[in-house]
């Protein structure tokens, strides 16, 4: 059959196969759509309006208003709260993405054995925001844990990184510095795009290693620094999980681990007042809105594109 | 292969997902019925240590024999985990048919509407052997809310081995005071060089030492009427009290002080032999003594005597509640009913939920107490006490957690006694006014 015949032949049968398909592909993504509107669109058009509402979890809501709003504005453990957040977004993404690079960087010499180190630096990423891990991490930092032994070895004296106020927010950065895997992929793959030709070049005409780095792999990586970027603040801002486990749930000791997102978790399901934990959820897309914003903004006078 | 059977085989697919679908929401029963034949399962969950869940699930196999249509599924946490637990189930209208409810948060459950009036499942739930004032202890404006399970008192454990290893005298818990308690701490701390401590410290758990204190004085948390009546110079007091304590050394270090408060009953300071005296419920004597291998002893609160009046009260140790929402009503009542006066069933649970509010359980088991367990009671027959407090109002629910980030601010300096004081009595007043 010639080219000519098939293309007559798809426009003749064509349409009627493909409609048929469309409607089994319809049915078979049906139950994904139903969880989309039931699961994820409805809810969260119905944490909407309950922003307006007092809603206890179990009596029908009240409309208020825009209380919840207000309060948002005078409730001093918010304030802590997003303190606490902004602290940890803005030193745990700059450092964790520093390590990605860095390692990407280690790796892209060609090592022996890359697929083993890649694994292994990307495993963290997996299990970085599990249950296990923040549990594990309680045990490390514990008054009795691994870090105080290996500190003891050296004659420093330890102490409960964790259910101390002044360093329990320190051992989640460093949890969070730790999965750096998934972003020293992504960093991977983008070095292997830059032409080996401008490196060489550069050679020849006598650039340090240092300035190489900084006039041809920082530019052309520019892009795929934002993507993280980007990417892993928004991610950062949702940390839920390892406060929860390390903090037992309470956000403290003195609510130094109390990220946003706990506190929302509080106000719902341990105050009962859902109504103020759904008007602190959007109030968090709000944040995380403006902030994603200002990096597209900032993001013209840095990032640089080569085509 | 033909379109034809592809299809169909979508058909299917989506059939038996609507079928199964129609399947989990079946019939349910009526409070006030007879009991199903059908075969049904009710989940029931509490709160609890090693001890009580191996004791629980005895006794519902008990059960389980004598109504083999009725599966009791158990699901048991730590009591950190367990209210979380229970409001997000309760909230995904997914909550436990029968559930271990506490005098902190039934008052909160019972005026959202969430506990069922165990009086329309009266036809299957036995109360004739509790006493009134027990019963009196679960209900709120003439709806009972909750079955009192047991009675419990607070009380200070003393590990006997540990005053004899460092050779400091068991102090006599008659007359001894605040200050006494301090004192013998901190000479236990010194004896041990820092591997045990005297007194594992109070106000991280739970603000009983805060209303013992100010019962002590004649004074409370809340009046009738929900209103925060604490009078700030006590909560000052208790506070400087807690600080002193971590301060000369009596208890541990504020930070392994909060680790240990977060890691439960078998990983706490008197179960794992760190700290010679504690404050506990009478009650869980024997949980500690399994968990510590010590010797323990139960004492009298200190202050007791130098106040103007026993600190110490009968608390419901606990409750058992049904779900509003429970599909099976009566068949959660009669289990209910099981737990509250079956003779074979309180031989195996015994005190380990406190000494029986059910009188005559109460004297049946008398005669099997294990050492511990006669020791609780006995505590309770004998000790001096007064009136209970009201129960919790609906909002104050977290003053538990209110206080621990009190305590934790106090202990490491980031506010006096007195700014704790007057911040603690605003917030729960806060948190009291938000829920109405």
């Amino acid at each position: 059959m010639s080219a000519l015949d098939e293309l007559r032949q798809l426009r003749r049968g064509g349409a009627q196969v493909r409609s048929r398909d469309n409607r089994a592909a319809f049915w078979f993504l049906a139950p994904w759509f139903a969880g989309l509107v039931f699961i994820t669109i409805g809810p969260v058009l119905a944490s909407f309006g309950l922003g307006f509402t007092k809603y206890n979890l179990i009596q029908p809501p009240r409309f208020i208003g825009l209380d919840n709003f207000a309060r948002i504005l005078t409730d001093e453990r918010l304030h802590n709260a997003l303190g606490v957040t902004f602290t940890y977004v803005l030193v745990s993404v700059p450092l964790q993405l520093a390590c990605a690079l860095g390692v990407a960087l280690l790796l892209d010499k060609g090592l022996r054995g890359l697929a083993f180190y890649r694994s292994a630096f990307y495993l963290p990423s997996l299990l970085g925001s599990s249950v296990a891990i923040a549990v594990l991490w309680t045990q490390v930092f514990g008054t009795e844990g691994l870090v105080n032994r290996v500190l003891g070895l050296f004659g420093v004296e330890g102490r409960g990184w964790i259910s101390d106020p002044d360093t329990a927010l320190s051992t989640l950065i460093v949890l969070n510095v730790w999965t750096f895997g998934s972003p020293m992929i992504i960093f991977l793959a983008g070095l292997r795009q830059i032409p080996v030709v401008y490196y060489e070049a550069a050679a020849i005409d006598g650039a340090s290693r240092w300035a190489r780095f900084r006039r041809i792999t920082l530019p052309l990586l520019s892009p795929i620094l934002f993507f993280n970027l980007v990417l892993q603040i928004i991610h950062a801002f949702q940390s839920f999980t390892q406060a929860f486990v390390v903090s037992g749930g309470t956000g403290g000791p003195s609510d130094s681990t109390m990220f946003y997102t706990l506190y929302l978790y509080q106000q719902g399901f341990s105050r009962f007042d859902m109504g103020y934990a759904s008007a602190l959820a959007w109030f968090l897309l709000l944040i995380i809105a403006a902030f994603t914003a200002i990096n597209f903004w900032a993001a013209r006078y840095w990032v640089f594109y080569d085509d | 292969m033909s379109r034809g059977v592809r299809r169909g085989t979508a058909w299917a697919v989506l059939l038996s997902l609507t079928a199964s679908l129609l399947a989990a929401c079946g019939s349910g029963s009526e409070a006030g019925g007879d009991l199903t034949t059908e075969q049904v399962t009710l989940r029931f969950t509490w709160w609890g240590g090693d001890d009580r869940h191996k004791r629980t699930q005895q006794v519902i196999e008990l059960f389980q024999k004598k109504h083999p249509n009725i599966t009791i599924k158990g699901e048991f946490k730590e009591w950190n985990g367990y209210w979380d637990s229970l409001a997000t189930t309760m909230a995904a209208n997914d909550a436990p048919d029968i559930i271990q409810m506490d005098e902190l948060y039934i008052g909160s459950y019972a005026e959202r509407g969430a506990l069922l009036d165990l009086n329309e499942a009266g036809k299957h739930l036995d109360t004739a052997n509790f006493d009134e004032k027990a019963l009196a202890t679960g209900t709120i404006g003439g709806k009972r809310y909750g079955l009192p399970v047991g009675l419990a008192m607070y009380s200070i454990i003393a590990n006997l081995d540990l005053l004899e290893k460092y050779g400091v005298p068991v102090p006599d818990d008659t007359k001894w005071s605040w200050d006494d308690l301090k004192t013998i701490g901190d000479q236990v701390s010194k004896a041990s060089g820092g591997t045990v401590f005297g007194v594992q410290s109070p106000g991280i758990n739970d603000a009983a030492g805060l209303g013992i204190r100010a019962r002590q004085q004649g004074e409370a948390m809340f009046d009738a009427d929900a209103k925060v009546v604490l009078p700030q110079e006590i909560a000052r007091e208790y506070w400087q009290y807690i600080l002193d304590l971590s301060k000369s050394g009596a208890t541990a270090p504020p930070s392994v002080t909060i680790e240990k408060a977060s890691a439960g009953l078998n990983q706490s300071a008197t179960a794992t032999g760190t700290a010679a005296f504690g404050l506990w419920w009478n009650t869980q004597l024997t949980a500690l003594t399994a968990a510590s291998g010590a010797r323990l002893k139960l004492m009298r609160l200190p202050g007791e005597t130098q106040g103007k009046a026993p600190g110490a009260y009968y608390k419901p140790s606990m409750f058992w509640s049904v779900s509003a929402r429970s599909k099976y009503p009566a068949e959660a009542a009669a289990f209910v009913s099981f737990l509250a006066n079956d003779e074979e069933s309180a031989k195996i649970l015994l005190t380990e939920r406190g000494v029986p509010a059910n009188q005559k359980i109460r004297e049946l088991i008398a005669g099997q107490l294990k050492e511990t367990d006669k020791a609780a009671k006995e505590y309770l027959d004998t000790v001096p006490v007064s009136d209970p407090p009201r129960v919790t109002p609906n909002g104050a629910s977290t003053l538990d957690t209110i206080l621990k980030r009190h305590t934790e601010d106090v202990l490491f300096g980031r506010s006096t006694p007195d700014e704790a004081a007057a911040s603690y009595i605003k917030e729960v007043q806060s948190e009291v006014d938000a829920a109405r």
